[in-house]
């Protein structure tokens, strides 16, 4: 995470991948979420799942597989169901030794809007009639109810898994030399993108409220509509801009804030704060 | 209610690997519908367990795990609400409230663990600096082991000490609820630490404007009930809107420009 490296040492694009390795790719996407945890989410995870290609495509080189393995450890969150796609374009970037930049950039701009989709077709639609009618079925004492759930799910599950990791594998190789012939222009527009999907998601995935309310007979002030009043989400904002401060002009590493933040969660909660 | 000690480890081994199964693995087979089979099928009531693991399904149905929030754990829920039903011969429904303690606690155990888990991202982050591909492996089958053994340990607390073990344990709970609510609102704000990390490496000077930009409009968005599912949808057709044509422009800029003013400076002060 201290390098600060924009290219990998070794720019030949490396062989494409074999279907072998997609498909144990496909397979290790499954376990994305084995790590998860509130800083970086899905993130170790996701550099698990994307490993055996990285190790191939940066085999000649030690020193790119540690740039790679840094970069791809940071903040990483998408739908589990979907994620091959966002494995399948960044993989291609990986192999064509793409600018660090762009793929950090790609990477963030896919990872974000797929979450509402993949809830869409799984825990909206997929999930509510297949459970819906084998549930019937389970309860009339019919065994054939679990397992026809667990055979429509996955179906369902491993198609649209294998479909994205070829398809979009397909794409990033197709669309590369556009991209090479204009890359900077392209990292550029990616990395707009990517911070306007980072400013997005400081506000959609930013719950942080403070229940604290001042007596004031019959009516309580509520702080959180007076901040609500000011700016909503400005908890939220304030915290990103705050940590990413620290980190910036402090020198701070992600561990300290985290520990910053456990302190203000308890000393908060015991006070009454939150 | 009197299990067998093969009975019990039988729902040890099942639970652990449900337990790891709601985030990885199939993420099906933990869905009470499977779950109260196998449960129903260890004890020896296939019958019952089909219709408590039926029933507790349709009642998840509106409680499904969107957009990462977490609901009481329907996989501890699941799994005593059968252990229950079979035992003492309760209704279904009863049965599911005298599992709610259980599925309490399995919140709660997952905010502790993925509340933990973070300060280990900095031992993954040395590993990645030493090209350590072992340990990234093992780091997240540990993760998942310690996931599973939690689980499988408070459900066998549970099958020994009966419901009454789970009052015993959500008062337990109780009592230190700041606690709770303290490495929760933590655990909420630790992304910001992800989104800030991120921010230094991509955040140039010109694009500030551009951070603040998609922040409004993901807000106002997602105040609007109707769209708020798709408000990072919405946002990214915008936000590839803004980039396309600065993508554009900026490579007509460059062709215009060909021989003429050479070089490639053109675009360190933002054109």
């Amino acid at each position: 995470m201290a390098s600060n490296a924009t290219h990998y040492n070794n720019l030949t694009p490396a062989q494409p991948l074999d279907k072998a390795t997609l498909n144990k790719m496909v397979f290790r996407s499954l376990n994305l979420q084995a790590s998860f945890n509130y800083e970086r989410m899905q993130a170790a995870g996701w550099l698990y799942a994307i490993l055996p290609g990285l190790e191939k495509i940066h085999a000649d080189d030690q020193e790119d597989l540690k740039l790679s393995m840094e970069h791809n450890l940071e903040f990483f969150n998408t739908h589990p169901f979907l994620v091959t796609f966002v494995m399948g374009i960044v993989l291609s970037l990986e192999q064509q030794k793409a600018d660090i930049g762009t793929i950090r950039a790609v990477r963030v701009a896919a990872m974000g809007p797929l979450g509402g989709i993949g809830d869409a077709i799984f825990w909206f639609t997929l999930v509510p009639i297949t459970a819906g009618i084998t549930s019937n079925m389970a309860i009339n004492g019919s065994l054939a109810g679990p397992i026809l759930f667990l055979l429509i799910f996955n179906i369902v599950q491993f198609g649209v898994r294998f479909f994205l990791m070829y398809w979009s594998y397909n794409l990033g190789t197709k669309a590369i030399d556009i991209l090479t012939a204009n890359a900077k222009e392209f990292t550029r527009a990616a990395s707009m993108l990517g911070v306007f999907v980072v400013g997005a998601l400081t506000s959609n995935y930013g719950g942080t409220t403070i229940a604290l309310t001042l007596e004031n007979g019959d009516s309580p002030i509520v702080i959180q509509s007076i901040l609500d009043g000011i700016l909503p989400k400005l908890i939220p904002l304030c915290l990103t801009l705050g940590l990413f401060f620290l980190m910036k002009k402090k020198n701070w590493k992600p561990v300290q804030c985290i520990a910053l933040l456990l302190v203000i969660g308890l000393l908060g909660a015991l006070v009454g704060i939150f | 209610m009197g299990f067998s000690a093969i009975q019990i480890i039988l729902v040890f081994v099942w639970v652990f690997i449900i337990a790891i199964d709601q985030f990885d693995l199939l993420e099906s087979l933990y869905q009470p519908i499977v779950s109260g089979a196998v449960i129903g099928a260890i004890l020896g009531d296939l019958p019952t367990g089909l219709i408590v693991g039926g029933t507790y399904q349709l009642m998840t149905i509106g409680n499904m795990p969107v957009g990462g929030a977490q609901p009481p754990n329907a996989v501890i829920g699941g799994v005593m609400a059968t252990v229950f039903a079979i035992a003492s011969g309760l209704e279904p429904t009863a049965a599911v409230g005298l599992a709610v303690p259980f599925a309490l606690i399995g919140q709660y155990m997952i905010t502790l663990l993925f509340t933990a888990m973070a300060p280990m991202m900095s031992m993954a982050d040395k590993m990645a600096e030493k090209g350590d591909t072992k340990g990234i492996v093992r780091l997240n089958y540990l993760a998942m082991a310690i996931l599973g053994l939690l689980f499988a340990f408070v459900c066998t607390l549970g099958m020994i000490g009966g419901s009454a073990m789970g009052q015993t344990l959500s008062a337990l709970a109780e009592q230190f609820q700041w606690v709770m609510t303290g490495l929760s609102t933590a655990g909420g704000m630790m992304r910001f630490v992800g989104f800030a990390v991120l921010l230094r490496i991509m955040l140039a000077k010109e694009y500030w404007g551009i951070y603040f930009a998609g922040f409004v409009l993901a807000t106002i968005i997602g105040y609007i009930p109707a769209l708020s599912g798709s408000a990072l949808l919405l946002v990214a057709f915008v936000g590839f809107a803004i980039a396309y044509n600065d993508f554009q422009v900026n490579v007509a800029i460059k062709n215009a420009a060909g021989s003429g003013i050479g070089g490639n400076g053109g675009d360190e002060d933002g054109i």
